[in-house]
């Protein structure tokens, strides 16, 4: 017999693993399901790319320097877009019930489904990186760095949108007008566009409230060695949000399972 | 141990009350059902007793796990098909049994074992690699129960299992259902098809409004309302007011056409039995054939519930 500490701890483990194992199987679900639909498809690539395209034709700034830019709110809407499509359309056909009553934390089932969001925007971000270096030839300063950045980004808005998702409604539309309220002023008061140091006063004390500030201020930083912030305040910034994120998103669920 | 146990449950939703402090308990390897029609907190039953809504007051245990404080290890040795046949429409049959043995922590090996055995019992193996968008109806039924199967659990929850469903779908869920209760799992199902619920059950609760109007065995249940037998006879010729006329007659409470039979129901079936001999004499009719019968469970369904009978039986109230 192991003694009753080695047992707990391999107890923990056990469960620990099965957590995150059920959290996996349901990305993974998510991800045969969802990555193709229409919605996500428009709402994650294109709306980002034509967003950015308007801004950048009316700036005369060489277009390699806008590349971190493109890069951070690529990152914002493909994550926080599937969980805000998967989840009502799951409660529509009711197989979010299944999700609901699997012996699996609540905390593992807002964590799976963010997995989701996050390697979707990771691989959709690609593009704009891809382009940078190739057409442009934009250089990269700190490479580890930026893959920190857009890592934490990417995971800090998929869950972002799984919070959002936790909405109770079986609408896709409803979900989204939501959070498109939040997230489309988050692309312009978080220095994305206009440098917060062109921004007035209150504009950048609201600028610290948006984790984008933070995401987009560590990739400029990947890029040309200069930011803001450090890249560790970034870092930790992003962290606090995300956990804000997920413990909500998951208080939230709760609440709403009636 | 019991494997449930429900203890003065009420659940509101705003001014609707739709469990209404109810109490039962169901021991291991019993076969429990809940009858009542539409709307009466069956699935509300179901989803508090699975741990996806919360009661408003009152609790449940399962296998002595609260469900609200040890919601994971109740959950973990339940299975839970739910009253809509919920499989990912874009994934295959293997995937959505895969997907559900993974949320329950079943092992690489043995799912894959699980997942071809129960395909195979519910005849889809062959379609297997099929997306389950094309799937049936019926299909569907069957795969959302085998994926409630996959973990081996238990205690199975069953939200009306066979509602609506072709033949030869019922008759393998039956089927399956009926070997399940031979291993000694307890079954949990909720139907509105009184047959299902005799044929089925070790007890039935019978459910309305949100409140229990009784719990026993079905045959106890028929026993407690003995002075409800019926006459079933038929004619050799039928006509339109043959069951107006019978209705008539002397002690006959209730009168309805069965087919091609009369089902009349009565304290005193010797009585209906002679006057109905005596309505056939003067009527030139041959009795072909003619029977008593003690009460259904849909009788006492019927007395305990307040429902109306409609013209024909009720044997599903939809
Ligand atoms: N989420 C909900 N919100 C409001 N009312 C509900 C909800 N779920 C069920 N009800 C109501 O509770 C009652 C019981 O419903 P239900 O348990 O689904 O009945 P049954 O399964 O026996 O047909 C019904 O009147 C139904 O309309
Ligand atoms: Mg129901």
């Amino acid at each position: 017999m192991p003694s009753t500490e080695e047992g707990k701890a391999g107890a923990w483990f056990a469960r620990f693993s099965h957590e995150i194992s059920a959290a996996w199987a349901i990305s993974r679900k998510d991800m045969i399901t969802y990555y193709i639909k229409p919605n996500i498809i428009v709402m994650g690539i294109l709306f980002p790319f034509f967003m950015f395209l308007a801004f950048a034709i009316g700036k005369n700034a060489p277009p390699g320097t806008l590349i971190p830019g493109l890069i951070a709110i690529t990152l914002l809407f493909s994550a926080s877009s599937i969980e805000p499509v998967s989840i009502p359309i799951e409660r529509r056909v009711k197989t979010f019930d299944r999700l609901l009553s699997a012996p699996i934390s609540l905390h593992s089932l807002v964590f799976g489904e963010s997995i989701s969001g996050f390697l979707y925007s990771l691989g959709i971000a690609c593009f704009p990186l891809i382009v940078g270096i190739i057409l442009f030839a934009t250089p990269i300063e700190h490479a580890p760095v930026l893959v920190i950045a857009m890592a934490l980004t990417a995971f800090c808005f998929a869950t972002l949108g799984t919070l959002f998702a936790a909405y109770p409604t079986e609408n896709v539309g409803e979900v989204m007008s939501i959070l498109n309220t939040v997230r489309l002023p988050l692309i312009f008061i978080s220095g994305v566009f206009i440098p917060l140091s062109a921004m007035p006063q209150i504009g950048q004390e609201i600028a610290l409230f948006s984790p984008l500030t933070y995401g987009n201020d560590m990739i400029v930083y990947a890029y040309t060695g200069t930011s803001l912030f450090s890249p560790l305040l970034d870092i930790l910034a992003l962290v606090i949000f995300i956990l804000i994120f997920q413990f909500a998103a998951n208080r939230l669920y709760k609440k709403f399972n009636e | 141990m019991n494997a449930i146990e429900v203890s003065h449950l009420s659940k509101r939703f705003g001014a609707l009350t739709a469990l209404d402090d109810i109490s039962f308990s169901v021991s291991e390897g019993e076969t429990f059902g809940f009858l009542g029609p539409n709307g009466a907190g069956k699935t509300t039953t179901i989803r508090i007793l699975t741990g996806i809504s919360y009661p408003t007051s009152g609790t449940a245990t399962i296998f002595g796990h609260d469900i609200g404080r040890d919601t994971i290890a109740a959950r973990q040795s339940m299975g839970i098909v739910s009253e809509t046949s919920n499989v990912y429409d874009d994934l295959t049959a293997w995937q959505n049994m895969i997907f559900s043995a993974e949320l329950y922590h079943v092992g690489r090996y043995e799912r894959e074992k699980k997942a071809t055995e129960l395909l195979t019992t519910f005849d889809l193996y062959e379609r297997r690699n099929d997306k389950v968008h094309g799937f049936s109806k019926g299909m569907k039924r069957r795969l959302t129960i085998a994926m409630g199967l996959v973990n081996s659990p238990r205690l199975l929850f069953l939200d009306e299992p066979t509602s609506g469903l072709d033949v030869q779908s019922n008759l393998i869920i039956r089927d399956v259902i009926t070997g399940l209760i031979h291993e000694g799992v307890t079954v949990f199902l909720t139907t509105h098809n009184i047959e299902e619920a005799n044929l089925m059950c070790d007890r039935v609760a019978i459910v309305n409004r949100g409140i229990i109007a009784a719990i026993d065995a079905p045959e106890r249940l028929k026993n407690t309302i003995q002075s409800v037998q019926s006459v079933v006879v038929s004619f050799d010729h039928s006509s339109a007011q043959q069951l107006d006329e019978i209705h008539h007659l002397s002690m006959v409470n209730d009168a309805i056409k069965e087919g091609d039979k009369f089902r009349l129901y009565t304290e005193d079936p010797a009585t209906v039995i002679e006057s109905v001999m005596a309505y056939a004499h003067t009527r030139n009719l041959r009795v072909t054939s003619i029977s008593t019968l003690g009460p259904s469970l849909e009788d006492v369904f019927i007395r305990l519930t307040g429902l109306q009978r409609t013209g024909g039986a009720i044997h599903a109230i939809d």
